[in-house]
């Protein structure tokens, strides 16, 4: 790695993760009026044999999710998954209705889980540009519902092309009301890490 | 249909004679299968990228178009000299997120590569399934010849490719 990641520098990428995903999840709570609780970020070294176990969704069921670039000083991608199920809820929420199957995703619905991962990544990255002074700026994301797997490896292939590893903060968030799960993952660019201990000290 | 061997990202599989091939959700990523008539052997590879850029390519070469194909080669014992006789079946490749801001392609890339390299070798590629906005799995029967194409929200593609793959149908 071109970074060594140690056990301080672990320490510190979740809390980044904690703290950034904590600002996003209040915002997402503000919107729709529901409690979410995260859970412990975890800080994972993504090789190609580990992708299968992320987001514990099984491979082919069906998944939504968003995927973001992000440029400035801390550059990468921001993508959030939601297995269909808990889309149906966030959509139930905000717009009281939900798609019956695939054939019914409009653009309505599309824009909706758009509109979420967009608040909740300008959160995020809010409250990481307040801790560090990095100066950060998002895309608008693109969007697909399709294949847990397949989803999930178009957005790490890409992000891995042109590095050697890649570096993934994941984070579920959940509501004890609904059976929903939420994943969000931000995969920075590696070579630019140095830059985010050296603005902690670390 | 006996157990699929499947070929998680990067990662080659191989078969001779009878046995289930295959990947689950493949996105940008190609499943890239080829066949040898002679010996009723077939490969699979399952390519992320289309071009090698890391120490991987001598690990894990089924992750590049251009490491997998010779490397499937090797696992089927035939020198690049008597590719023409292999078939290819493709699988995958699609463009899942439309508008992406950082527009890679990987998808469209991989399947460009491989249909280079492959033509390069003069290996003809008897099914295709790729490219679109889909993501795809597939098995492939290599006792008999027939291909199972999966993506969400469609009917399942079964094709019987015994006759473009040279499989002499035995008697039951």
């Amino acid at each position: 790695m071109t970074t060594a990641l140690n056990e301080l520098r672990t320490d510190a990428l979740r809390e980044i993760g904690n703290i950034g995903l904590g600002g996003a999840v209040t915002a997402l709570s503000d919107l729709t009026g529901v409690l979410f609780t995260l859970e412990a970020p975890q800080v994972m070294q993504v090789d190609t044999s580990s992708l299968s176990s992320m987001c514990c969704v099984s491979p082919e069921s069906l998944v939504v999710g968003t995927v973001s670039r992000v440029n400035g000083d801390w550059p990468g991608e921001g993508a959030f998954l939601f297995p269909w199920q808990s889309a149906c809820v966030l959509w139930q929420i905000l717009v009281q209705m939900s798609p019956g199957g695939l054939e019914e995703l409009n653009e309505l619905y599309q824009s909706v889980i758009n509109e979420v991962s967009n608040i909740m990544l300008g959160n995020y990255l809010q409250a990481i540009s307040q801790m560090t002074g990095f100066t950060l700026h998002m895309e608008p994301p693109a969007f697909a519902a399709d294949m847990a797997m397949a989803v999930l490896s178009s957005i790490l292939v890409e992000a891995l092309y042109g590095q050697r590893e890649l570096l993934a903060i994941e984070t579920a968030f959940r509501t004890p009301e609904h059976e929903f799960r939420g994943y969000f993952l931000y995969l920075p660019e590696t070579g630019n890490l140095e830059k985010l201990f050296g603005v902690l000290g670390i | 249909m006996a157990e699929v061997k499947l070929a998680g990202m990067g990662e080659m599989v191989w078969t001779r004679g009878a046995g289930v091939l295959g990947c689950i959700g493949l996105g940008s990523c190609v499943g890239t299968l080829l066949f040898d008539p002679r010996t009723h052997t077939a490969a699979l590879a399952h390519v992320m990228l289309p071009e090698a850029h890391d120490q991987d390519a001598f690990t894990l070469p089924g992750k590049y178009a251009t490491t997998a194909v010779p490397a499937l080669l090797r696992l089927l014992d035939v020198p690049p000299a008597l590719a023409s006789r292999l078939k290819a079946i493709l699988v995958g490749g699609g463009e899942l997120f439309q508008n992406r801001s950082q527009a890679l392609r990987i998808g469209e890339r991989n399947v460009e590569a491989l249909h280079k390299l492959l033509s390069e070798l003069r290996i003809g590629v008897v099914f295709e399934h790729t490219r679109g906005s889909s993501g795809r799995s597939f098995e492939f029967d290599v006792a008999t010849g027939q291909i199972r194409v999966r993506a969400v929200g469609a009917t399942a593609v079964v094709q019987d490719l015994s006759a473009a793959l040279g499989i002499l149908r035995r008697a039951a």
